[in-house]
């Protein structure tokens, strides 16, 4: 039995109690309650940190693990919190339970200053009157209203890129819905600049949008980090003449897309942070749906749940391709977060048929551009040589990691192949771009991201897909399964390749691409034997 | 010419290093912690900076007190002279968003504590939030000129400039050259190039490991750790409470649905029809 109930508290009266406690037995024990009880992970970690306060060993760190991290990207806190904490905002960790713990709270045993001084008050200040350095950054809108969906569409020479096109087309698919759901007609608003772009505001409507908003100034013929910024960020906030603003009457958007470009993904980073809001980047996958919150956090309540509505589902992979994960930008209950933006990687979805009349509103920004906004200056810039082109041929030979045993020796077999045929060409999967094969300097070439294919690289439809040695993860799959017939070659008969094969041939490429390139050359129909022969030209 | 690197520790992804449970998660208590690889671009390029011009070069890293030995493993192989660590609970869980608050924080109280910085670099993306937002961000809350996507790089001191290339993605991939003024922020692209022409670099650049190898040896004492008190943050406005975004789910990498019947081939002798489907698109004989 332990002196102390922690059920019988919250956890602000525990930490205090905790703080007369000398023994460290005790204090297990008062865990081990806590954890059978309401197991509230800020009281554990109270319990923690007075075990750190009299030194002893707390070998059981709740989770918490050195190396663990979260550094400026997202961790995964799930959302499904089952914590019963307390008000504690200064404490609130979102996590589920422990072994989600160990994945997601990044701070060991940090700072030798324990007992922590809770704040002198329980923050809730929306006038954002401390004197802390972070202020002067917090825009703090709290209910706010919010409306459309806002696309960025990002122009090269004088065009559209494609991936504008893209996410107009998503971005409608995503407000029709968004219509068909809730009932509330909201739109699609494209936005954009440069030097001359009224024409292309015109395109962005024939593409899908509803409103074109468009700045056009001959300084913003290429992209500049900080003018696009800042006018970005003033027409979301619906600033400037009435005339150019009087089509809206909400104070941000309520969602925004960008291009998971070089470009795009900076500016998306930076308007977000502008308009004190959060994003997730490079998404592929985008749906708008309400979800149930638990992350005190969000919800103010710790054990309370929350349905928050009209809640865009933005879907990445990240982890080095290992996992995706939906992100989700939510209001906290004294801070709004939005426009819920993120960027969009080109080729996730399609456009919608081009209508040139498809009616819709054409506005004009207007604003003052500052001259030092044009601190930066782009002195010269030219096109690169196209890279490797994958697209349009009868055959691809793909080489995985199947090769990892001689990755020099792999991709002489597969390059010998590319050769047996007419118009082939060699393709890799990410897992070679990305691995640390170490290739001699004659194929070294053909290791290169230009050869990728999959959802971050090319997409290839060609008659002939020759998968070699190449497990299938889903993301190649993208790459590739518009092809008409697909050959696996692998050993391994589990691979996942072998649910979008047609053929599935068991064997070693090693010993396999030798002897088809032969029968390939040859005109035969059977491979030579290799060991064993048993003819077989049937 | 003083420069900043960011840098941060991700799992090791490396085959053979990293670690999955059943469940397709990744187990980051046995993964090791190494270097974001996209970050030892930026303290290349701070290496080619301190190499050509002089100068100092720091470390910074916002996480665990583990990402110590990132920082150490940043003066072991790129030479920084001393080390920042960003650390405690308070900036736990933070996104793209808070970290860009806490290091241009960390930013701020250096340039008011130690010395007024010329270049801050910092790498692409990490390996494993693979955002590539908190540079731009941090960039933002200094509200510093910017040049991403930099493969290659030079500094003139005297004008107090820098020219540099760039990469831009589009339907047609393009290169750029900019300049812009000191003090600026640099992201470095993955393309990124060190050059060493002279020799008189190549010396300095062999000196510089020499030296660089006992200080290594000491790390700690180059090490200074602020926590969020030091950086003049509210609680309320840093890690999860300052993060508008949360993972709401994480999914293994979905399995593909089996959409094809693969007919399975034993190559010793079941090839005839595999190869009756690639006939028609040999090369001519002779080709």
């Amino acid at each position: 039995m332990t002196a102390i109930d922690p059920d019988d508290h919250t956890v602000d009266e525990l930490t205090e109690r905790l703080q007369t406690i000398d023994d460290e037995d005790e204090l297990q024990a008062i865990l081990e309650a806590e954890r059978a009880g309401r197991d509230r992970q800020t009281a554990r970690e109270a319990v923690h940190r007075r075990l750190e306060g009299i030194g002893a060993a707390d070998d059981d760190s709740d989770g918490v693990e050195e190396g663990t991290e979260t550094e400026g990207e997202y961790e995964e806190t799930k959302e499904d919190v089952g914590d019963e904490a307390e008000a504690d905002a200064e404490e609130a960790e979102a996590v589920d339970d422990e072994d989600e713990a160990a994945e997601t709270v990044d701070e060991a045993e940090a700072d030798e200053d324990e007992a922590k001084e809770a704040d002198d008050e329980p923050a809730e200040d929306d006038d954002l009157s401390h004197p802390t350095r972070d202020k002067k950054h917090i825009r703090g809108l709290a209910d706010g209203d919010y409306a459309d969906l806002w696309v960025f569409c990002e122009t090269q020479g004088g065009e559209l890129l494609e991936v504008s096109k893209e996410m107009l087309g998503k971005g409608r698919e995503l407000m029709d819905q968004f219509e068909a759901d809730y009932g509330d007609e909201e739109r699609v608003v494209a936005f954009l600049m440069g030097d001359d772009c009224q024409g292309l505001a015109e395109e962005c409507i024939a593409y899908g949008a509803d409103i074109a908003v468009y700045h056009e100034d001959e300084r913003l013929e290429r992209f500049l980090h900080k003018p696009y910024t800042e006018i970005s960020a003033h027409m979301a906030r619906g600033e400037g003449t009435v005339e150019s603003t009087d089509w809206r009457d909400y104070d941000k958007p309520r969602y925004v897309l960008f291009p998971a470009t070089n470009n795009g993904r900076d500016l998306s980073a930076k308007v977000q942070a502008e308009l004190d809001s959060g994003l997730a980047s490079d998404c592929s996958d985008l749906f708008i749906e309400a979800n149930e919150i638990s992350n005190p956090v969000k919800t103010g309540e710790p054990g309370v749940k929350k349905t928050v509505e009209k809640v865009l589902h933005m879907k990445r992979p990240d982890f080095s391709g290992f996992e995706y994960s939906t992100i989700l930008c939510l209001d906290n209950p004294d801070r709004d977060f939005h426009p819920q933006g993120c960027s969009v990687i080109p080729g996730s979805f399609d456009p919608i048929e081009r209508d040139p009349d498809r009616e819709g509103l054409v506005v004009e920004h207007d604003m003052d551009l500052e001259d030092d906004w044009f601190r930066v200056e782009i002195t010269e810039y030219d096109r690169l040589e196209a890279g490797i082109d994958l697209t349009g041929h009868d055959v691809i030979v793909c080489l995985g990691r199947g090769i990892a045993d001689d990755p020099t020796g792999g991709m002489e077999l597969g390059l010998d192949l590319v050769d047996a045929f007419d118009d082939a060409e060699l393709g890799i999967t990410r897992g070679i771009v990305t691995s640390s094969y170490q290739f001699e300097g004659h194929v070294e070439q053909y290791s290169k991201e230009e050869r990728q294919i999959g959802e971050t690289g090319q997409v290839v439809a060609p008659d002939v897909y020759i998968a070699a040695g190449v497990s299938g993860a889903v993301q190649h799959k993208v790459g590739m399964d518009e092809s008409d017939t697909i050959v696996a070659i692998n050993t391994d008969t589990d691979a996942r390749i072998r649910d979008f094969s047609d053929y599935f041939v068991e064997g070693d490429l090693f010993e396999v691409l030798p002897r088809l390139t032969e029968a390939v050359e040859a005109g035969e129909t059977a491979l030579e034997p290799e060991a064993v022969a048993d003819g077989g030209d049937d | 010419m003083r420069s900043i690197v960011l840098t941060k520790g991700v799992p090791d992804f490396s085959e053979g290093a990293v670690s999955f449970d059943e469940d397709g998660h990744l187990e980051r208590g046995k993964t090791p912690t190494v270097m974001n690889p996209n970050d030892e671009l930026a303290l290349e390029a701070a290496l080619q900076t301190k190499v050509r011009h002089g100068g100092h070069v720091t470390g910074m890293s916002m996480g665990p007190p583990g990402y110590a030995d990132v920082l150490k493993g940043a003066m072991e192989t790129v030479y920084t002279d001393d080390s920042y660590l960003l650390s405690d609970r308070e900036l736990a869980a933070s996104d793209t968003w808070a970290t860009a608050i806490t290091l241009s924080a960390g930013l701020e109280t250096y340039q008011e504590n130690v010395a007024d910085v010329d270049i801050v670099f910092a790498g692409f993306k990490t390996a494993d939030g693979e955002t590539g937002q908190t540079g731009p961000q941090t960039c933002w809350a200094m509200d510093w000129p910017i040049v991403t996507h930099v493969v290659a790089l030079d500094i003139d001191p005297e004008e107090r400039t820098l020219r540099a290339k760039r990469l831009v993605e589009g339907d047609v991939d393009e290169i750029e050259t900019v300049e812009a003024p000191l003090p600026c922020f640099v992201i470095t692209d993955p393309e990124f190039e060190p050059t060493y022409r002279k020799a008189s670099h190549r010396l300095t650049h062999k000196a510089l490991r020499a030296e660089t190898e006992e200080r290594a040896a000491e790390h700690e004492e180059y090490l200074t750790t602020w926590d969020h008190e030091d950086l003049k943050l509210d609680p309320d406005y840093i890690g999860l409470d300052g993060s508008p975004t949360i993972v709401s789910s994480v999914d293994p990498i979905p399995k593909a649905p089996s959409e094809r019947e693969a007919t399975m081939i034993d190559p010793d002798g079941g090839m005839s029809e595999v190869l009756e489907e690639m006939q028609p698109y040999a090369a001519e004989a002779g080709d």
